[in-house]
């Protein structure tokens, strides 16, 4: 397959710590790339390379081949971008904006525009400085997508908005990814990435900690389970019946057990003899991959030491 | 005494916009969860219950005091942080805090500084030149510093990356131990799931869904998706079971032999027994998500609704 957007060791460093370092990514055509990190960490440092808006220092950011900075406006044809901080220019309405964002890139044919702008219920005629988070980034996801770009790249595009808004604008960006469009977004919710792209990165004080392939996470061979019996005799049983236990709440007489999936039929052989209240599900989560990983010794750092 | 009641509060601004006979109540010790999209009226019902604004009808209650008319009687037991933050220009973090303090008439500034600590705050530089994350730590010092018994908090952490999320439900949890009664407005399912013991639906200006969080987190109704290794097995599991009364088999049509199953927990050794021997390779247990619980409400609008 082909890389779409490819960085090679690219730093660009800002001093005291901040900027982004040796970032080396890939992203082939027609993937949906997610890219996580807190505030700060360069997730919008590295986007702005993709756009050519900024030099990096060393290495190399190509887009279609193309080299993101030399030929940046050459790129910018193939490419619908929503910045993280939208800033629109001075003009009276949205509808004026898309004209004349159209206008700038060449656009006559604004059937597209238009279909977007029922889809998201979105009043274009709206005052600009006037619109709210949620209405300036649909205005700004129309100007983006209504030329039918190749590559989508979207900075934080749900950061700020409500849940209803959030599923509209995640639809839109799920369409066009089966439409075959190479898509690269950044967010710091989990739950969006997982749901929607094909890898994501974690990026960590302007590293990459790690590049995750979703199919790690949602085609483990492992399953995790909970179950609780309604007699204590049971619970006992089950306990030394050889599963691997992970979790144990006599309490409760239950336990939360891992599985390798293909000894599901004898768990179920195992569970015949006894009498359960419940089973459920433990869900293995891009959030829990990461957390354990990353945001648990970060918080520790943060927290108020006793 | 319900440290925080609201009975029958309307407040119509015209246009369909406002809140209409919104009751609810919060004991002592809880965390209340109120969901709702941008405009459905959170706001508008935080802003009663803190007295800025007079009901059209019905009456809102902290402490027993009613809301409007003896805010001033109330108001160093309650903390509000509201979902948009302006501090003053021309201050540092300091002098907004020292300001704060002589506003409340707070002598004893042991809190405050327990909480610029816990926040990990630096509040010497200037407001202006704040992050975002910084503004909403000093915020939440400032709001909380006199120690309240009642804690109001619009979308705390709106905009905030997931430290500082993870930040703020650490703290809502601590306060909840300390015996606190929290309010929290949010639009992040994750940290109302995290955090609440109660939680309210907000939609059009109206209440309609107030739970329990732990009913959706334990439901006894579930769902569960149960693959088999090939048509045989399937088959003879299906013409098997399908008309019993204990579970309701239905097919799923995106993943291969795979069906869905519903059942309550009361009848989940009867599932237990068919599936013994049955070729079952995979067993997934759907969870009904708060995410997906909440767009159950106002997924019907989406269909019936149009413009």
């Amino acid at each position: 397959m082909k890389n779409i957007i490819e960085f090679s060791g690219v730093t660009k460093d800002y001093r005291h710590g901040r900027g982004i370092f040796d970032i080396s990514l890939s992203v082939s055509e027609g993937e949906m790339f997610g890219f996580v990190g807190t505030n700060g960490a360069g997730k919008t440092t590295t986007i702005r390379h993709i756009m050519g808006f900024l030099k990096q220092d060393s290495g190399t950011v190509t887009v279609k081949g193309m080299d993101a900075w030399n030929q940046a406006s050459s790129i910018k044809k193939f490419i619908g971008y929503v910045p993280g901080e939208i800033a629109f220019p001075d003009l009276a309405s949205g509808t004026e904006f898309l004209k004349s964002q159209a206008e700038l890139s060449g656009l006559k044919d604004m059937s597209r525009a238009n279909r977007l702008i029922e889809r998201l219920q979105l009043d274009p005629s709206a005052n600009l400085r006037r619109m709210s988070k949620g209405m300036k980034q649909k205005t700004a996801l129309v100007a983006a997508l209504m030329a039918d770009p190749e590559i989508i790249i979207l900075d934080e595009p749900t950061t700020g908005l409500d849940p209803l808004m959030r599923v509209a604008f995640m639809d839109i960006v799920r369409e066009e990814h089966m439409r075959g469009k190479t898509v690269f977004m950044s967010s710091h919710m989990f739950e969006e990435l997982q749901t929607t792209c094909d890898k994501v990165a974690l990026i960590d004080n302007g590293k990459i900690n790690e590049i995750v392939d979703m199919n790690i996470i949602t085609q483990r061979p492992d399953v995790q389970f909970k179950i609780e019996f309604n007699k204590k005799s049971d619970y006992r049983a089950f306990l030394n019946s050889g599963y691997t236990i992970i979790r144990d709440q006599p309490q409760y007489s239950q336990v939360t057990i891992t599985l390798p999936k293909k000894e599901t039929q004898k768990l179920f052989f195992s569970l015949s003899d006894y009498d359960v209240k419940f089973i459920s599900e433990i869900p293995y989560t891009l959030e829990k991959y990461f957390k354990e990983k990353l945001i648990n010794e970060r918080i520790k750092e943060q927290k108020y030491v006793q | 005494m319900k440290p925080v009641l609201v009975e029958s509060l309307t407040k119509d601004y015209g246009y369909g916009r406002g809140v209409f006979d919104i009751s609810f109540s919060i004991n002592q010790g809880e965390v209340f969860g109120f969901l709702g999209p941008n405009g459905a009226g959170k706001s508008t019902t935080i802003r009663h219950l803190m007295g800025f604004s007079k009901p059209d009808k019905g009456r809102t209650f902290l402490l027993g005091k009613e809301s409007f008319s003896s805010y001033n009687e109330i108001m160093d037991k309650v903390g509000y942080l509201p979902g948009e933050i302006a501090l003053p220009a021309g201050l540092t973090g300091w002098e907004f805090l020292d300001m704060m303090k002589k506003l409340r008439r707070i002598e004893c500034d042991e809190r405050l500084k327990q909480l610029v600590k816990r926040f990990d705050l630096d509040p010497s530089g200037d407001t202006k030149r704040m992050g975002l994350g910084v503004k909403r730590k000093l915020a939440v010092v400032a709001a909380f510093m006199h120690d309240p018994d009642i804690l109001i908090l619009d979308e705390p952490t709106s905009g905030l990356d997931m430290v500082m999320q993870e930040i703020f439900v650490d703290f809502i949890k601590e306060e909840k131990n300390r015996g606190k009664t929290i309010l929290l407005s949010s639009h992040i399912f994750s940290e109302v799931d995290a955090t609440c013991d109660r939680i309210a639906i907000i939609k059009d200006g109206k209440i309609v869904s107030d739970f329990i969080a732990d009913n959706l987190r334990h439901k006894t109704e579930k769902n569960y998706l149960i693959t088999f290794r090939d048509s045989d097995s399937l088959n003879s599991f299906i013409a098997n079971y399908q008309s019993q009364p204990y579970f309701k088999i239905t097919d799923n049509k995106s993943l291969p032999l795979t069906i869905a199953v519903d059942i309550d927990d009361a009848h989940v050794n009867t599932l237990i027994k068919a599936l013994n021997g049955s070729g079952v390779t995979e067993f997934h247990h759907v969870r009904e998500s708060l995410e997906d619980y909440f767009m159950k409400y106002y997924k019907e609008d989406k269909v019936f609704g149009g413009v």
